[in-house]
């Protein structure tokens, strides 16, 4: 009983919603909203969990005096800080973000706001880290990204066309160092007439090309994002609707049991 | 005075410039509401106009109230809040610059009522009846047991290597749940992976760190773990305290997450469920620590930084697959099954349909334009 009543209750719930999208009849209109209704209830109490979980494992460790203990320190400091002076203020002036409560005028806006951006502008470097191994040239693909990013880049930023020249420029360049490189321990000479032949076409290719991007940045960039962008991501939005409804019937009908093991 | 009668005389002959004035009943909705739609005369002119007033009668004999206040940029306006079963009528009127205005006539008594079935949704229903006839054929069959083959997905075939890589290194597991709610779906199959590295640390027994964003995730992660344990037959080394709540800001996390990869420097992380501008925020510290890094997630915003960031990559509708792939019950197996027929009979219908569309096009033939209208979905 202790597997069957939480799984029929899954069924019924899950049956209902499904039915719920078909009907909109009362009282089926209202099943959705009824139901987040009662998971915001639920997760409200859970929060205690939450809280008792963290002050409990930081705790231990500050006991312990494991590696990083000051770390949990900060974290239990904190957030009896935060609670105290959240209430304290709260009550004071009626509303907790009120102009004139402390809480929103030095805590929020002087420490939380600016450690919640601090991490956010981290990102911009773990991009740049990111993108420099995504887009080492090494294989067909990886080139195929770096140079279709390299046009959605220049395609999206103010004068784009006018860094293009100089961006060409510097890839040819270094395409055909890599190429010179290359030959030096390549014998076939097959295999030297095909090295030569890149980079005369590289090198025949590169002002034709600079040419029409400069004219027509935006709307080959506009292609890119419209077309095989959106195709491939449309593809993927049909595989995770087809693939969501699969784990919700293996939900429903019980077949899929991880979720409350 | 003679020529103020005529300039009235002349103002109560304007024509109106709303036309094809039409109310009816919301379409598919639980009832109370009313749809009024109108056109204006293409040789209005709507300079004129200072603005229109929506009037209803709720009873015959009784005086018009205003509904609401429109500018001419209005082409319709949804009435609700009404009594299912009652009768109301509408007509618009039109204020004009100089103080008049006009009224457009009164219509029939129309009265609104809740619909039994959502008409714009029956493709959908049409779908998820294919479907389940799909499931039931696979079903059938994983019950006669016909071996059901789906093909090999590489970040799930990683996970025993992860894992084992990780014992031989001597450092823990760390699996990361994401930002997403017991109610996610991506949080769902997040757990079903969660429960086979459990197993599979327990057997080699090595430790496994969850933190975890929702505290309702947190619980139902400990009972994964603990059950996952229990499977591998070594209960003995579940240690609660290893699954614990973090917090529930977002940055907050992502800080706790990287301090934990920093401190703790695990072998193999998982990034299973939802992310959004954290991922790579993790995943990139993750990198930095030389960890074998496994993600999987059903934010389309956050792959190409996973699979830039991380050795493996579940995308999409390959992390929903991942329980049936691990278990290999033939039950989930059949549903996985179900599913690739069903993007057959998708992919079938967008070749049609490009056909169809691209005929339309280059014929001018509206008529051959079908599927847009056929697929509309709300």
């Amino acid at each position: 009983m202790k597997r069957e009543i939480p799984l029929l209750i899954t069924f019924i719930a899950g049956f209902l919603i499904v039915v719920a999208l078909f009907i909109p009849h009362p009282p089926f209109n209202k099943i959705e909203e009824t139901f987040n209704s009662w998971y915001i209830i639920v997760a409200g109490f859970t929060f205690i969990l939450g809280i008792d979980s963290l002050i409990l494992h930081n705790w231990e460790k500050i006991r312990r005096r494991s590696e990083g203990w000051p770390f949990a320190l900060t974290v239990i400091l904190s957030f009896f800080i935060t609670l105290i002076w959240g209430i304290v203020s709260g009550v004071r002036t009626g509303h907790i973000f009120s102009t004139n409560s402390t809480f929103r005028n030095y805590f929020y806006l002087y420490i939380y706001v600016p450690l919640q951006a601090t991490m956010f502008a981290i990102l911009s470097f773990f991009i740049a880290s990111a993108a420099y191994r995504a887009f080492r040239a090494r294989t067909l693909n990886a080139t195929l990204l770096l140079l279709t990013a390299s046009i959605v880049m220049l395609g999206r930023v103010p004068l784009g066309n006018v860094a293009l020249i100089p961006v060409i420029s510097i890839a040819v360049l270094m395409l055909l160092w890599v190429l010179v490189d290359e030959l030096k321990y390549v014998t076939s000479p097959t295999q030297r007439l095909i090295y030569i032949g890149i980079a005369v076409v590289a090198v025949v290719a590169a002002f034709p090309i600079t040419k029409f991007l400069y004219h027509n940045l935006s709307p080959v960039t506009d292609w890119i994002m419209n077309v095989p962008q959106m195709a491939a991501k449309r593809g993927l939005f049909i595989g995770l609707a087809l693939g969501g409804i699969a784990v919700s019937l293996r939900i429903i009908l019980g077949i899929e049991q991880s979720y409350m093991s | 005075m003679y020529g103020l009668t005529i300039f009235m005389t002349l103002l109560a002959f304007r024509p109106s410039p709303v036309v094809n004035f039409k109310v009816v009943d919301n379409p598919n909705d639980g009832g109370g509401r009313i749809l009024i739609t109108w056109d204006y005369a293409p040789d209005a002119d709507l300079s004129e106009v200072d603005h229109l007033e929506l009037l209803r009668i709720d009873k015959p004999g009784e005086g018009a109230i205003v509904v609401t206040r429109l500018s001419t940029v209005a082409r319709q306006f949804t009435d609700s809040g009404l009594k299912n079963g009652k009768p109301y009528r509408y007509f618009l009127r039109v204020w004009f610059k100089d103080g008049s205005y006009i009224d457009t006539p009164i219509s029939p008594p129309v009265v609104p009522k809740a619909q039994w079935f959502h008409t714009k949704r029956i493709v959908g229903l049409v779908i998820l009846v294919l479907y389940g006839t799909l499931l039931m054929i696979f079903l059938k069959k994983a019950k006669r047991g016909e071996e059901l083959t789906i093909r090999p997905i590489a970040g799930l075939q990683a996970v025993d290597d992860a894992v084992g890589r990780s014992t031989e290194m001597g450092r823990p597991l760390l699996f990361v749940l994401g930002l997403g709610t017991i109610s996610d779906l991506a949080t769902l199959a997040g757990l079903a992976i969660l429960k086979r590295v459990a197993m599979k640390a327990a057997e080699y027994e090595t430790d496994i760190i969850v933190p975890c964003f929702d505290p309702v995730v947190m619980a139902a992660a400990q009972e994964t773990v603990k059950q996952g344990y229990l499977e591998a037959g070594r209960p003995d080394l579940f240690n609660e305290k290893s699954v614990y709540f973090l917090t529930q800001d977002q940055f907050g996390y992502a800080a706790g997450v990287d301090g934990i990869i920093m401190r703790q420097k695990p072998g193999a992380i998982f990034l299973q469920g939802a992310f959004f501008a954290e991922s790579l925020i993790i995943a990139e510290t993750g990198h930095s620590v030389g960890a074998i890094q496994i993600a999987g997630t059903s934010s389309v915003t956050q792959l190409p930084f996973l699979i830039a960031a991380t050795d493996y990559t579940l995308i999409g509708e390959e992390m929903y697959a991942a329980s049936a792939y691990l278990s290999r019950d033939p039950n989930s197996l059949a549903t996985i099954k179900a599913e690739d027929w069903m993007k057959v009979i998708f992919i079938v219908l967008i070749l049609i349909a490009v056909a169809f569309e691209t005929a339309s096009a280059i014929t001018g033939n509206k008529s051959l334009s079908i599927f847009p209208k056929l697929f509309e979905f709300n």
